[in-house]
Order: C-alpha cells, then structure tokens, then sequence
C-alpha cells in the first residue's frame, strides 16, 4: 500500500471531524472519497498532507509512519501532492512562479523545469497562453488548473484534489477527468474529493463514502447505486 | 534656489532611513503578521554597536573606506545575532495565542533592550562623528552640504533596489511572497514556515540595524531615539500599507518631504503634521496607499 490511515481521530477545537477513519491507496491507484457538504472529505484530505493534526490513529506511507511529519516535509520528501478546494492559487504570483514552486521547493531528484514545463503543458495545454499572468487574473476554471499543475510539480507520489471538478461547466468536466486520466499514466496515484456521486463513481477506480467524519462504505463505485440509503446519505437528502 | 535643493536632499535624507525602517517593519509583519515594537531598538542597537566599536577600537583602525564598511557591518551582524535568539525563543512561543500576546512580548523586548542600552553603554549619548565629518561637504550654491547624506540617501535607493530583485526576482524572494499570502498553502506546498519566519524576522532587523549604523556618525546614539524612530516608521506604514514595500517606500518619501517642510516653515507643529496626514489617509483609505 502507498497510503494507509488507520483509525484517525481528528479534532478542530472541541468538534471531533473525523472518527476512527481508516482509508487506503495502492500505487497507480485512483481513489475517490465522497459525501454531501461538511461530510468530512476536507478535513480527511488536510490530514493526510498534515496541515490537520490527528489526535489519534497512524498514517503509512510507502510503509513509513507519517504521522508526526509536518506538511512541508510531507510535500517535498514523502510525495504528496495537494490541490486545496478553492484552488488558493498564490494571487501576486504569476502562473509560471506558482508552478515553478513545487519544482524549487521539492526534494527528490529533480526534473528540469522545462522537462516539467512540458509534462504540465502535455496534461493542461490551455496553461501556455496564461502562463505569465498573475494567479489574481485567472477565471476558477484556470485557477483549478494552475492548482493541479502545482501540485504536480513537486512530482509526488500522490495527488489529492480536493473538490477538483466543482464548480466547473459539464464539457469542462470531462476536460478535466481526462486529464486525471493522463496524471495517472504518469503513475502518479490519486485521491479526489468529491460531493458528486455521479462525477465520482466516474472517475474513481475505488470509493469511500464518507458522512459525519466516518467512513460508511468502501468498494465498487457501480456498487452504490444499488444502495437506495447510503445513496440518500451521500447526496444529503 | 540652493536651500530648496538643500531641503529636497534633507527630505531624501530623512525617507532613506524611514525607508529603511519600515521596510524591514514589513517583511517582518508580512510573513508572520506580527507587528514588531522592538523594531526602532534594533535600530538603535545597530547605532549604540556601531558606535561602541568606533570608540572602542578608534576609527584610526579602519582606513579607507573600511571606515565606512566594517563598523555598520558589525552593528548589522550583532543586530542579525540578536534577532537570531530572539525569534525562536520569545516569539515562536507566541504564534498560536492571540495577537495581543504576540504585541506584549515585542513591547517587552522593546523595554529590555532599553534597559540593556542604559546598562551597556551608560546614560549619556555615543557620539563619533569622524566618519561624517571626513567626508566633507559640497557646494550647492553658496551653501555646503555634507558628502556624508549622499552616502545615507544613496543606502536607501540601494537597498530599496536589493529588496525589490530579492523579492521579485528569486526564488527565494517568490517563495517568501507566497508565504505572506497564504501560509498554510506555502506549507502545502513545502515550505518550512518556521525557518522561514526566523529568516525574515533576522532580514527585516537587520534591515533597522542597517539604519542605525549609518545614522549614528551622523546624530549619536542616545536612549530613547529607538521608540521615536518607531513611531516615525508607523506614520509610514500607515501611510503606505501595512506590509506594502511600494508602500514602504512611497510613504518614506511623502513623510520625508512633510517633515522637511514641517521643519522648515512649521517647527512647532511638525510632527503634527505628520500625524494630521496619516489621519487623513487613514479616513479616505484605510488600507493605506499600496495596503490591500
Ligand atoms: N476549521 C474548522 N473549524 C470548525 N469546524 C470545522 C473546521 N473545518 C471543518 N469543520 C467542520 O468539520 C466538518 C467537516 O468539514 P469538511 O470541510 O471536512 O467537510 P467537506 O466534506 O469537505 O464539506 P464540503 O463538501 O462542504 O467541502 C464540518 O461539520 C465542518 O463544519
Ligand atoms: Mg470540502
């Protein structure tokens, strides 16, 4: 197993988010986590990069214990890769420099920058003609772009996206699942939060359900549409 | 017509070193959000140490333009060493309490540090004005200007030009950018917020210690001038924005040339002057001129 998180407790003040969660991801594995708003997929996400402490439980990656690491070391020696909900695009910083970033930024032997200039523009090649604008000036779906593409420039193991396709038109949608797609062939495992059931039994090679900060159905993504109630849950109504 | 140009080259005198001052207030306050009151003291550090070497060592032992180099540098590097300790030790603990704890602690290392100066170095003023007065003056007109305010003026553009390509231009410089503006996703994104907090917290005093080195050949330097340097450089942020470097720089000016005026036609009222405008910028645009 690439990721393992076994049994976290996560508090925010005194509101406990997540209750005894426990996920997975195998390499080259493309995972989806799913649930209605304030399920939980956030707060799972943010405890998987660190920037959420888990009061108690593990998280394994590539067999080492995580757990205590802080985000930054998450993100330049451990691989992980993330791409927040509303993008957080660096707003002064142009395109190329919030990219430019991960590269700088990331431990492991390095890609050229223009090697990876040329992996990111073969994924998002919409990304050439906005490359020296500021991130303030970029429309949400072009911002989400820049965020996956950062993310990606620190060459992790695993990406997590969170809510990657929100907010965005239907054509654009499948724009960005095939782009998912070609992430992958790069053997880059994924976790992608989502609160659309549809979108996500889609994408997602495997599915957790999550509602109420614990998980409440793993498997088949198909599989769920079978289960009137847990779809109920997961959708909110 | 030569006592206006005199009056500009002291307005550009004075925004040199408020410049200064300020800019290093805001690298500090734009990465870690703190507003440092210890920050004129560290000026005044780099102004009691430059001075004590001087006088210490002679500046006889400085030849050339060494005079000019390896006093201040000596302040700056104690002022560096200073913030060094004093970011992991007294701040860090204060990050995840409220702001007011965050201002009380700097407030108090602002009081320690006076006391110090007081112990250290006595109640009376340190004064050696070799270096300024070596230097000598040009004409302008019929009247003499010291070479010496050439010096401090061309320091502020210089160092106004070295922070603008270190944080525009480097990577370094970019990645300090992103963590002012969103913290949490730097960290994301990796980068060691700590460090890079102790990094900018030495920069921005060494910045103020800078100031005090060269300013002190020229004043002295003396008990309380850190709190009335502190206060000057607030007009500025004020003015400018708060963590704004334009700001920083653009408010240096506006507030060099009100105090030369100030001083020139309303002596009395000068530094009401500078509070009058400040409550001014204030009322139409709170954010300061460059502030987001
Ligand atoms: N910083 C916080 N302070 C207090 N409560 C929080 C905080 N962050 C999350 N929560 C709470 O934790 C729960 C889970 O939130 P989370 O953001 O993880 O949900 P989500 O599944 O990502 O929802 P959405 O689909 O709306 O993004 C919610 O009830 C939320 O109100
Ligand atoms: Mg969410």
């Amino acid at each position: 197993m690439l990721l393992e998180v076994n049994n976290i407790d996560v508090n925010i003040g005194a509101v406990q988010v997540l209750r005894d969660l426990s996920m997975n991801i195998d390499k080259d594995e493309t995972v989806v986590l799913v649930g209605r708003n304030g399920a939980g997929k956030t707060s799972t996400i943010k405890s998987i990069i660190g920037l959420y402490p888990v009061k108690s439980g593990k998280i394994t990656f590539d067999g080492k214990d995580i757990t205590g690491l802080p985000p930054h070391v998450r993100a330049t020696r451990t691989g992980i890769g993330y791409s927040p909900e509303d993008s957080r695009v660096f707003p002064d910083l142009t395109v190329e420099e919030n990219i430019k970033l991960g590269i700088w930024l990331s431990k492991h032997e390095k890609m050229s920058e223009k090697d990876m200039e040329e992996t990111i523009f073969n994924i998002f090649p919409e990304l050439k003609r906005i490359w020296n604008r500021r991130g303030l000036y970029c429309s949400g779906g072009e911002k989400k772009m820049v965020s996956i593409a950062r993310a990606l420039s620190l060459r992790p193991k695993l990406l997590l996206l969170d809510e990657a396709f929100e907010g965005l038109a239907p054509v654009v949608v499948e724009r960005f699942i095939k782009a998912v797609n070609q992430i992958k062939q790069l053997g880059i495992s994924i976790l992608i939060a989502e609160s659309n059931v549809n979108i996500a039994a889609k994408v997602g090679e495997r599915l957790y359900a999550i509602d109420r900060g614990e998980i409440i159905y793993a498997g088949d993504p198909m599989k769920i549409f079978q289960d009137q109630t847990l779809l109920n849950t997961i959708r909110g109504y | 017509m030569s006592i206006y140009i005199i009056f500009a080259l002291n307005a550009l005198l004075f925004a040199s070193v408020l410049f200064l001052l300020t800019a290093g207030l805001n690298i500090i306050y734009g990465v870690m959000r703190i507003i440092n009151l210890a920050h004129g003291n560290l000026y005044a550090l780099g102004a009691y140490v430059t001075a004590w070497v001087l006088l210490t060592v002679g500046y006889q032992a400085f030849p050339g333009p060494l005079l000019y180099i390896v006093p201040p540098i000596i302040g700056v590097l104690v002022v560096g060493l200073g913030a060094l300790i004093m970011e992991p030790t007294l701040l860090r603990p204060m990050y995840k309490r409220i702001e007011e704890f965050q201002l009380l602690i700097t407030f108090g290392v602002l009081l320690i540090l006076e006391d110090l100066f007081l112990l250290i170095f006595g109640p009376y003023p340190l004064s050696v004005r070799e270096p300024y007065t070596f230097l000598g003056v040009s004409k302008i007109g019929d009247l003499s200007y010291p070479n010496y305010n050439f010096l401090v003026i061309a320091l502020g553009f210089i160092v106004a030009f070295a922070l603008w390509f270190l944080l525009y231009k480097t990577k370094f410089g970019i990645i300090l950018r992103a963590t002012s503006l969103d913290r949490e996703m730097a960290a994301a994104m990796g980068v060691n917020v700590k460090s890079l907090f102790t990094v900018s917290f030495v920069i921005g005093a060494m910045i103020a210690g800078l100031a005090g080195g060269f300013i002190v050949t020229k004043d002295t330097a003396v008990l309380g001038m850190g709190i009335e340097a502190l206060v000057l450089a607030f007009v500025v942020m004020v003015i400018g924005g708060l963590g704004s470097m334009k700001g920083a720089f653009v408010g240096a000016l506006i507030v060099g040339a009100l105090r030369q005026i100030g001083t020139a036609y309303f002596p009395e009222i000068e530094l009401a002057i500078l509070w009058l405008i400040a409550a001014v910028v204030l009322t139409i645009k709170p954010q300061g001129l460059f502030g987001r």
